[in-house]
This record gives structure tokens, sequence and C-alpha cells, in this order.
């Protein structure tokens, strides 16, 4: 070979593989083109961390004999990942919706198909089933309905002395609790509220009648900004400047026994069971109770809030061979079995019935008092975002605020009324 | 005619009896030269066809996608709807793009003389022969090299108001009320400005390094012998020759400035409230979490025509001063 040749060769190769125009090696077709035989193909994410893929791939399988295989995505960037995916039509059969503030998007972005026909046949009370709903049409099936509980150290409030949680706690007496629990407990703090936006705003809108973040009145959540800045003023919880310049973890903030409570989802119960075991959490009991509520009558039926984790079908596979086997699959996540396979991983599920609460509560090292299961199984949810083609950036305008007013930049009404002017100027 | 003109007339002769005594004896040479000339051509092209591939299909391609996307209501799913100026009719009265903007021109304005002060200076103290210069050159240039992202965790903690080392320290020499830093809305935007100069002065220190050693030695003996100070041979020996080095350094200074993302993300994410947010910030976060695609390419097309606007007026403004 000439050298002006031999160069030209290499350039061309080295560009082609510099612009990814090489050949590579895509093991899946495009959702529709597979053949009627080919395992299901879904989205996740972390799967080597994530038990609870494999578990109801397993299940499934047992029931019936289809193979369901998982497509991997970095879980911190699995949206952006999906976008990408589902823009050029390579996302697989089932879309899994992690966060779900991005169903409405993507269903009216003609990206999940209308499944209506399956919600139709899913029990009645399968929880958040409501919360995938567009326009009146279904666009996934709940597997998982993760909500926010009370988590408490019992070993740390009997050595403080302090009246553990009976269900009938108001904030009043959590906030007294956290800082009783900080006066006795020296280093320790009462309480522990992680630096999501949701720990604060979440409650307030889901436990203030007709308060709803697409009106863009936020004064609702005044209250609970002003109980949350007090208690990191009394010490009683660590402060947002704090958690979020040393970037605490919640696992590690109660787990290592850095506060006797913490408001958090139900998906933490499992780690801690897990970190106990694994040496990673120290070793005490503990329990879960119901959220604080606004007055003694709430705590009747307290509400909280949370957020389902579903699956979706990609629309490219409406009248292809497989549909059917996919949707089969889809009807499959809120059946009592998918919810006992998730219970074997101490994974809350969409269904909520005796015999799943006890296959979770089963689970080896999670607290077994009749507290801790009303506080999963009683509670009502309310959606942590609703479903709203404004929902992300109105979102997104609150994240501001909860930075401003946690980190006592700004006073609470003032950042409040900054945040519904941004409604007016920046939601279309 | 000067001794250089005729050395260079010179050498021109000598080269065209060469290539009168090589010319070959056969065949129309014409062709030949053209031949040559075809083949020096591709060979040039085929070293700069990667990169040139490269550069067009992941840089320019995109660049002019991104002017239509920014007059379109595109959102990453089915069609873009052409909706002439509205993105644009929106920016004007969005505050958080304001805020941005502000912001963004508060960290260049800062960032640029701050970090160019200190790389120069580091730049004149490391050129000396002392002991030891190899190692504080690689000291000087380790933060330039280290994940972004440590980075942001370390200094952080650093920051932190309550158990974080620099405000021990300012409690310890008497302020009673440390800056909360990254926490505090009016000492954020300063903290992230701290870390940044202290990530790129080693860089850009390296670039003057380079500068200082094409600058002539005669020039600072005859200014020696001419009476002329430290300073004095500084300002009228050491800048002038660097000038090509200023304006690169300036300009890449600026432009990077103007494009500040990651470290915002990693150390503030924009926050307390919008006291950190700048315009590469805020086009992430329209397109890839609100999925407004349209609105996020608009803010990019402002951001191109602000960093196309302070080259062009540095390239002129250093023509000018050359002259």
């Amino acid at each position: 070979m000439k050298p002006l040749t031999k160069a030209v060769a290499l350039a061309a190769a080295g560009a082609l593989v510099f612009t990814g125009c090489a050949s590579s090696d895509n093991s899946s077709a495009p959702a529709g083109q597979e053949a009627a035989d080919a395992p299901i193909t879904v989205s996740a994410w972390n799967l080597s961390t994530t038990p609870e893929f494999p578990v109801l791939a397993e299940a499934y399988k047992a029931k019936t004999g289809t193979e369901v295989k998982f497509i991997d995505y970095d879980a911190a960037e699995y949206e952006t990942l999906m976008v990408a995916d589902m823009s050029a039509n390579k996302a697989p059969d089932v879309i899994t919706i992690k966060q779900a503030k991005f169903l409405q998007p993507w269903a009216t972005g003609g990206q999940l198909a209308d499944i209506s026909d399956i919600a139709s046949q899913l029990p009645s009370d399968l929880r958040g089933k409501d919360h995938f709903v567009v326009d009146g049409k279904s666009y996934a099936v709940p597997y998982r309905m993760d909500s926010w509980v009370l988590y408490y150290n019992k070993d740390m409030f009997k050595k403080a002395g302090v009246a553990e949680p009976d269900g009938t706690w108001t904030w009043d007496d959590y906030e007294k609790a956290a800082k009783d629990l900080s006066a006795k407990l020296g280093d320790t703090k009462g309480a522990y509220l992680h630096t999501w936006q949701s720990a604060v705003q979440a409650f307030a809108s889901a436990q203030t009648p007709g308060a709803s973040m697409l009106t863009g009145d936020f004064s609702y959540t005044k209250p609970y900004y002003e109980r949350a800045l007090r208690m990191q003023d009394d010490k009683s919880q660590v402060s947002y400047g704090t958690a979020t310049t040393n970037k605490l973890t919640y696992q590690a903030q109660f787990g290592k026994q850095q506060a006797a409570m913490m408001l958090m989802g139900t998906w933490c119960a499992g780690t801690i069971v897990d970190q106990q075991k694994s040496g990673d959490a120290d070793t005490f009991e503990w329990g879960m109770a119901p959220v604080p509520q606004a007055t003694k009558a709430d705590t009747a039926a307290p509400i909280t809030f949370g957020s389902p984790t579903g699956m979706g079908l990609n629309p490219a596979l409406v009248g292809t061979d497989r549909e059917a086997k996919v949707k089969d699959f889809l009807k499959f996540l809120g059946s009592e079995d998918a919810a006992k396979a998730l219970a074997t991983v101490a994974k809350v599920a969409s269904v909520s019935n005796d015999s799943v609460i006890e296959a979770l509560f089963a689970y080896d090292g999670m607290p077994s008092d009749d507290l801790s299961k009303a506080a999963l199984s009683k509670q009502k949810i309310e959606p942590e975002v609703p479903i709203d083609k404004n929902a992300s950036t109105i979102s997104g305008i609150l994240a501001d605020a909860h930075s401003a007013i946690m980190s006592e930049s700004e006073d609470v009404d003032k950042a409040l009324a900054e945040a519904s002017e941004r409604v007016k100027n920046e939601v279309a | 005619m000067s001794t250089a003109q005729t050395q260079t007339a010179s050498k021109r002769a000598a080269l065209k009896i060469n290539t009168a005594a090589t010319a070959p004896v056969s065949g129309p040479p014409i062709n030949k030269h053209s031949k040559l000339r075809l083949r020096n051509t591709l060979l040039g092209w085929s070293f700069i066809l990667p990169n040139f591939i490269g550069f067009a299909v992941l840089t320019m391609v995109p660049i002019i996608a991104l002017f239509y996307v920014s007059f379109t209501d595109w959102n990453a799913f089915g069609a873009a709807n052409w909706i002439g100026t509205r993105n644009f009719e929106r920016l004007m009265r969005d505050t958080s793009f304001h805020t941005a903007l502000f912001n963004t021109f508060y960290y260049t304005v800062i960032h640029v003389p701050l970090t160019f002060v200190i790389a120069l200076a580091l730049a004149l103290a490391l050129n000396q022969k002392i002991k030891g210069v190899a190692f504080f050159r690689t000291v000087a240039f380790f933060p330039y090299i280290t994940s972004i992202v440590a980075i942001a965790v370390v200094w952080n903690m650093l920051f932190s108001p309550e158990y974080g080392p620099i405000d021990q320290i300012l409690r310890f020499f008497g302020w009673a009320n440390p800056p909360g830093w990254t926490v505090d809305a009016n000492w954020a935007m300063p903290a992230v400005i701290i870390v940044g100069t202290w990530r790129e002065m080693g860089y850009y220190m390296i670039l003057f390094l380079a500068g200082l050693q094409t600058v002539p030695q005669e020039l600072y003996e005859a200014a020696r012998m001419d009476g002329a100070g430290a300073w004095a041979r500084f300002w009228n020996v050491t800048m002038p020759c660097l000038r090509p080095t200023t304006f690169f350094v300036t300009v890449m200074l600026t432009i990077g400035s103007f494009k500040v993302f990651d470290l915002i993300v990693v150390m503030t994410d924009g926050g307390p409230g919008l006291s950190t947010s700048v315009l590469s910030q805020m086009i992430y976060k329209k397109g890839f979490v609100e999925n407004q695609f349209g609105y996020a390419s608009a803010i990019a097309v402002v951001l191109f025509f602000i960093c196309l606007a302070i080259t062009v007026i540095q390239y002129l403004g250093n023509k000018k001063a050359s002259l």
C-alpha cells in the first residue's frame, strides 16, 4: 500500500471511530421489530444493586415461562438517557417510570401508549394507579408505591426517656420530641430533615386542604418552612447548610444514629435492614410511624405523600404481534404475585393487602410492631408532584425557593413571593 | 537594501537554481507539478479530516441545528413547530434569565482578571531559577487535572459554615459571623469564583510560562543598561513581548467564564435560590430537566452571540494595540 493511500485509509478509519460511525454490536432491535418470542425488554437502572428488577423477572417467568430482559441505564441520568433513546426510537418494549413527574411529558409527547384497557382490569384499590392518568387515559401500571413515614430509633427514645410516636403525633409533638431528644442525647440530633424540597413542600401540599403547586400561590408552605427553620435554629436538627456542604446521606444519619427520627420514604426500610445486616449501619431497634399531621383530628386518617414507580408500553408495539404479550407483563405488575415478589427484597408494592403487608414484614430484620405496619398501609397517599404539563417547571422554581429559604438566604415570605412571580413570568 | 533583505533575495535565487537543477528532463513539468500539488493537498486533508469530520458532525451541525431549534417549540419528542421569535420574546421577560445573565457577567468580570493576574504572577515567580521550581510548577498545575467533582466535594466541606476549617479560622481571628459561603446567597458566587480561580490558575500559568520563554534576554539586558528597574522592565519588555499570550489567555479565559457550567453544577447547582445560576446551567435545566429544548436553544444562541461579540472586541483591541 502506498504511503498516501495508507494515510487516507487510516484517517478515514480514525474519523469513523471518532464520529461513532464504526459498526457496533446493537444487541437489541428497536421495539416492535423483534421476533414475537423474543424476551420482553424493560428499561431499568443499576441492575447490580436494584434487586426489584430480577425478582420481578423471575416471578413472571415462573408464572408464564416468558423471559424478561432488563436494559441497564445510569440511575443518575436515567430520564435524560431515556429521552435520547425514545427520540431515536431505540427505547425498549417497556419503559419504566422512575419519577412520576416525567409521565406527563412522555405521555403527551407520544412516547407512551394508552393502556387504559389494562388499567381497567387492575384492582380498583391499586395504589398509585391514578398518578399515571393524563387527560383521563392511563399510561403506566404502578408496581411500587413508596410513601413517606416517620422512622424512629426506639433505643434512643428509651435512652432519652421521651415518649415514642404513637400514631397521633401532630407537627408540634414532633418538634417538641426532637427538641427534647436533642437536649438529652448530647451530640445526637433529635431529627434529620433531608435537603430535598419534597421533605417540606410535599407535606405542605398533601396536608393543606386545597393546596396545589399549580396555583402559583405557595403560601401554604409557610408554616412548614417556619417549623423547619425553627428546628434547625434550635439545633434539634442539623442545618440545611451543613447537610448540603458535607453531602450528608440520610442512610448514614439514621443508620449511624446521628439522629433519632427521620422523615423519609418507605424505600429506606429495606436499606436500613440490609445495612444493619452488612454492618454499614449500627445495630439498634427502630420502627416506623405515620407522619405527623397538622391537627390531632387529622391523625385519625393520616395523610402523607408518595410516588409510584411504574412501567408503560412503548407505542411502537401497538398493533404488533408482541403487544398482547407485553401487556400481559404490565398486567402482572399490578398483581399480588408481583407484590409478594417485591416483598422478598423489602420493596413496598402498589398492591397493599394484608397478605402482602405480612409478606413484607416477614423480611428478616424488619420491625414487627403494629404501628410500623399501619405506617405502610393506613396512610392516605397524595401525589408528590401533580400530573401536569407545568409541574416540572414549577417544581424547578420551588427547588430554587427551597434552597433560598432553608439556607436562610431569604426570608420565607420574600422567597415564596418571588417563586409566585416567577411562575407568572416563566410558565407558559 | 538592508542586510536581511539581501540575504533573503540570495536565498530565493539559490532556491530557483536548485529547482532548475532538479527539474525533470522528460515529460511535461506542469502535470508533474499538479500531481505533486494534488498529492500534498490530499495528504494535508488526510491529516485534518478526522478532526474536521468530528468538528462538523459533533459541533458545526448541532450549532446550525441550534439556530433552527431556537425558533421552535421542540420538546425532544415529535415535531418542532415553528414559533418565530416567541422564545426570544420570552427571554426578555424571564426574570430567571436576567438573573442568570447577570450572574454570568458577575462571574466573568471577577474571575477573568483575578485568574489572569494570579496566573501571570505565578508564572513570573516560577520563571526564576529557584530551587524546587519544577515541584512548585507541578503543585500549581495540579488542581487543573483533578476531578471537578472531587474539587467540589472538598471545597464544599472547607466552606461548610458550621464545621468547615475556613470559617473556623476566620472565627479564630475574630470574625464573629463569617460568611456562609455556598449556602449564603451573597457569598455563594465569590466562593465559586475562588474555587474556579484556584482550579484554572495553573493551566494559564503554564501558558504564561511558555510565553515568557520567548522573551529575548537581550531586551532585558538592554533595558538594564538603560537603567530600567524591575517594574519598568515588566511593563516595557515583558508585557509587550507577552502580547500574543495575553491575548490568547484573555480570550480563552473569557469564553471559559461565560460557559462556566460544571463547577456551578457540582458546587451549588445554581443556588441558594438563583444566586449562582448562570446561562450554561440554565440551558441544561431548561433543556434536559424541563424538556424545553426550543427555549434552551434560544438561551444558547444568546450565549453564542455574547461569546462572539466579546471575542471580536478583544481581537480588535489586540489588533489596535499591536499597531
